[in-house]
């Protein structure tokens, strides 16, 4: 009795641990395709003239808009509330009723569901955020209600003599497929003509000088980075939303409709290859961010440190996503900051550590001599009634630099050094390179203290390059050096405080201007222990004898 | 729309999730039943178990810890156990499936068996290895949110002394030091050009928080701005009923005055991006983005007593 009911209740862990897999699956893949139907079912079948709205829902609508907008968008709507000047892309002057995320025609107004949903779900990439879970879906459609009416100028939502609203048709859904992304990468190339502005490898570098409807400077979109598309509707890996795009253009924009250019299909491929150059994370449903994985884990490579990104032993390893906020607790803030993300792999042998940072940033900055010159006393205070958008900066040096505690064996867990150049009582060392080609090793002991070089070890930069609007820069340094109290010192399979700098040389970015991480750990990541082949094998011996005894057990018993 | 976890679930929703569950099997059963097709014992424990896992490991955002998670599991397969044996009856009936596979009484439950046998081993030593291999997960780190404040901050060059400090800018249209003014004026129009002096001090706070604060504490003031993502942990949401509404305003101002620098060692200070505002902002302008968090969010300052 004791033995059958050790084995079923094993069975239904078993089965059950089988089916959950399937289950999950299946429960997976339906939000998926649910929400992908969702994106198709909101596409309009027709285009009427929408209703003039109630007095009601404008009472209701103005009262959330001073609450909740007005502080970007201003109390007229024309984009100019206190905290635009601050920000890049500024808010949206709602009064000449030019919007970027529609349904409906190049050059028309967007359907009400367009608003609708923006107000739901945000512009990724700017500051707008998702309203979504704060605003109820009642008060959502009133201040849209209030916006379109009152705030929109220029135009009238409900006069049919003007307006006209002819939603797209999205025709068949081209599944994605390596001939589809074939495809769409050949009409991006050459039909389309998308390499012009978003540039030969998609990052946004092919035309950095462009202008906005209102004369402020706009850049094409990096389409590597399908969390930041403004119109992705919290649902980043959409194809429907690049096709939607494609066809319609972004009003106010330089990005053109291609909806007389391109056949239905070859809208599909291009959506189907911008969304493949996306890399596939999971994505944190609260920052509609990919999720940061706090732990670097530097893996153990036979031989010398391979010192071309390209190789398998690099490419194998799966990148760690870092985000990276602007640097805005000490002067000079930087609001804007242009580089907000890197990818950083890592690998180590006896001798070495080494990092891989790849990033993402349009230009090549290599710092002027007038620039150097002033960059000890760059202040980042915009002028006043001046636009940090609008800023003209002297050009810097594009930089990258990784921080550690120097004396991370001796702190005593969770305590670090400050996250920003360390403290008096915790100090850091950073390895930070340059454009200009110079690697530095610096000490840094408080936000408001100057670095000092020291020359304990020699951190090298291997591999640097910029190429189609992408940095990929290799760090490495020997494990140990001689002068242990200036430099890290690296040991297999301790979690080692690590933090990094980004700075974008076209963003006067230099010093404390800069774009920095969380406290992430590194770890040098021992070999797997034998035990964990042998003590397995153990177990399924063990299991195996406990079947045949259930089994003869059973048999036994019906004989009796 | 589309999303299949939810946010912040407290231990009351999650157990009412897992009891709608359970009454919607419950229900199922009963109409299978009338419908002359119960579903056996032997699956209806397997549904139930596969159900409690999807919801605990999938369906919760926040996900539960992988400990909290096998406490719940085992649990529930105590309480499966106790169903089934509850009666002979059904306990035979439960049994009856597993005997059949033990025994091989058909080729279809002899195959089942084979198969079972073979995956058993296999599970448990991929188990094993599983729990063996090193895992290299970031080291779990528990911070004090609200540190005990010091009796008094110096800003300034003034001293503050937290306990009988007052925000000079919560007044009346006299100027005096009113407590019940926000309540009075909660559903306001700050940029209404009539508005009384306290609503003024709101919009200009509003105008600050804008123009600094929003970038991490987000739009909404519920710790989800731009910089958000970056950072670790993510800065504080004041529209949870857990920030501000829980502090006196003094205690806010002691925060925003010295930021994430004047945190005692408890609070993390190495970890936390909070400006020392006192390097960008007056006083004034410091007690007036307080009264406009406070404003803005609904929660009254707690007081002393």
């Amino acid at each position: 009795m004791k033995g059958i009911l050790k084995g079923s209740s094993k069975r239904g862990l078993v089965i059950g641990l089988t089916l959950f897999a399937l289950i999950g699956a299946v429960l997976v893949s339906t939000v998926v395709i649910t929400t992908a139907q969702e994106e198709k079912a909101a596409a309009p079948a027709t285009a009427a003239i929408p209703p003039k709205a109630t007095p009601e829902d404008l009472e209701a609508g103005k009262a959330v808009y001073f609450r909740k907008c007005v502080w970007c968008h201003g109390p007229e709507g024309a984009g100019d509330g206190p905290g635009a000047d601050r920000l890049w892309p500024r808010p949206r002057n709602f009064n000449q009723g030019t919007f970027k995320i529609r349904h409906t025609a190049s050059g028309e107004l967007p359907l009400l569901d367009d608003l609708f949903q923006t107000v739901t779900h945000g512009l990724p990439g700017s500051a707008m955020p998702a309203w979504d879970g704060i605003l109820s879906e009642k008060q959502r459609r009133q201040v849209v209600e209030f916006v379109r009416t009152e705030l929109v100028k220029d135009r009238d939502f409900t006069d049919a003599e003007t307006e006209t609203y002819t939603p797209i048709n999205f025709g068949k859904q081209v599944p994605s497929s390596e001939e589809s992304i074939a495809r769409g990468k050949e009409v991006f190339m050459n039909k389309g003509k998308c390499v012009e502005c978003h540039g030969p490898e998609a990052r946004g570098d092919g035309n950095a000088t462009q202008k906005d409807e209102w004369d402020f400077p706009i850049r094409p979109a990096d389409l590597h980075k399908c969390w930041n598309f403004r119109g992705n509707r919290g649902d980043p890996y959409n194809p429907a939303n690049i096709f939607r795009e494609v066809s319609t253009g972004l009003n106010g924009t330089p990005m053109p409709s291609f909806a007389d250019v391109l056949s239905e299909e070859q809208r599909w491929d291009v959506a189907n290859f911008v969304i493949s150059l996306c890399p596939k994370k999971q994505i944190d449903p609260l920052t509609m961010k990919p999720n940061n994985d706090f732990v670097v884990r530097s893996k153990f490579a036979e031989g010398d440190l391979p010192t071309d990104p390209d190789d398998p032993k690099w490419q194998e390893m799966a990148p760690n996503y870092v985000g990276l906020g602007g640097q805005i607790t000490h002067k000079p803030r930087n609001f804007v900051r242009l580089v907000d993300d890197a990818w950083v792999r890592s690998l180590y042998n006896d001798k070495e550590i080494a990092y891989l940072i790849e990033w993402d940033d349009r230009n090549k900055s290599v710092a002027t001599p007038e620039a150097l010159a002033m960059a000890a006393t760059f202040e980042e205070t915009p002028p006043e009634g001046k636009p940090i958008a609008e800023r003209e900066y002297p050009v810097f040096n594009d930089a990258a630099a990784i921080q550690f505690p120097t004396k991370w064996e001796t702190l005593n867990a969770p305590e670090k050094p400050r996250f920003m150049f360390g403290d008096a009582k915790n100090g850091v060392d950073i390895w930070k390179w340059s454009a200009d080609g110079s690697v530095k090793m610096l000490n840094g002991s408080g936000w408001d203290q100057e670095l000092v070089p020291h020359g304990s070890g020699e951190v090298t930069t291997p591999y640097v390059q910029h190429k189609d609007g992408q940095w990929r820069v290799i760090f490495k340094r020997p494990l140990v050096t001689d002068d242990k109290e200036k430099a890290v010192q690296f040991t297999t399979g301790q979690y080692i405080p690590t933090l990094f700098f980004v700075w974008d040389g076209h963003n006067g970015d230099t010093g404390r201007k800069t774009s920095l991480s969380s406290w992430y750990y590194t770890i040098l990541m021992p070999p797997i222990p034998t035990k964990a082949y042998v003590y397995p094998l153990f177990a399924a011996a063990f299991v195996i004898g406990l079947q045949f005894w259930v089994t003869s057990k059973v048999k036994n018993g019906k004989k009796k | 729309m589309g999303k299949i976890w939810i946010p912040g679930a407290m231990p009351v929703e999650l157990l009412l999730i897992l009891a709608a569950v359970f009454f919607a099997f419950v229900a199922g059963g009963w109409v299978l039943k009338k419908q002359g097709r119960p579903i056996p014992k032997f699956w209806q424990a397997i549904l139930i178990w596969i159900a409690a896992y999807v919801v605990l490991r999938y369906v919760l955002y926040p996900p539960i810890p992988s400990a909290l998670l096998k406490t719940y599991m085992g649990l529930i397969t105590l309480v499966l156990f106790l169903l089934v044996s509850s009666d002979e009856e059904s306990w035979t009936e439960f049994k009856d499936p597993i005997l059949k596979v033990l025994r091989g009484a058909t080729p279809g439950f002899r195959s089942i068996r084979t198969i079972t046998f073979v995956a058993l081993p296999a599970l448990i030593a991929f188990g094993t290895y599983d729990t063996i291999v090193p895992k290299f997960e970031e080291p779990i780190e528990l911070r004090t949110v609200h540190p005990a404040p010091p009796a008094s901050v110096k800003v300034a060059g003034k001293t503050f002394t937290l306990q009988t400090a007052e925000n000079p800018f919560r007044v009346d249209e006299e100027g005096k030091y009113s407590r019940d003014i926000q309540q009075q004026h909660v559903n306001d129009n700050p940029w209404d050009p009539n508005a009384v002096k306290y609503m003024k001090y709101v919009r200009e706070g509003g105008a600050i928080f804008f123009q600094n604060c929003h970038f991490c504490h987000g739009d909404n003031l519920d710790g989800r701005g731009m910089f958000a993502f970056a950072f670790n942990p993510i800065p504080a949401n004041f529209t949870d009923a857990g920030t501000i509404a829980q502090l006196q305003e003094t205690f806010v101002f002691w925060r925003v005055a010295k930021g994430g620098m004047g945190l005692p060692r408890e609070g993390f200070p190495w970890a936390s991006v909070m400006p020392p505002w006192e390097q960008h902002l007056t006083t004034d302008e410091m007690w007036k983005v307080i009264m406009f968090e406070y404003w803005h969010t609904g929660f009254y300052p707690r007081t002393w007593d």
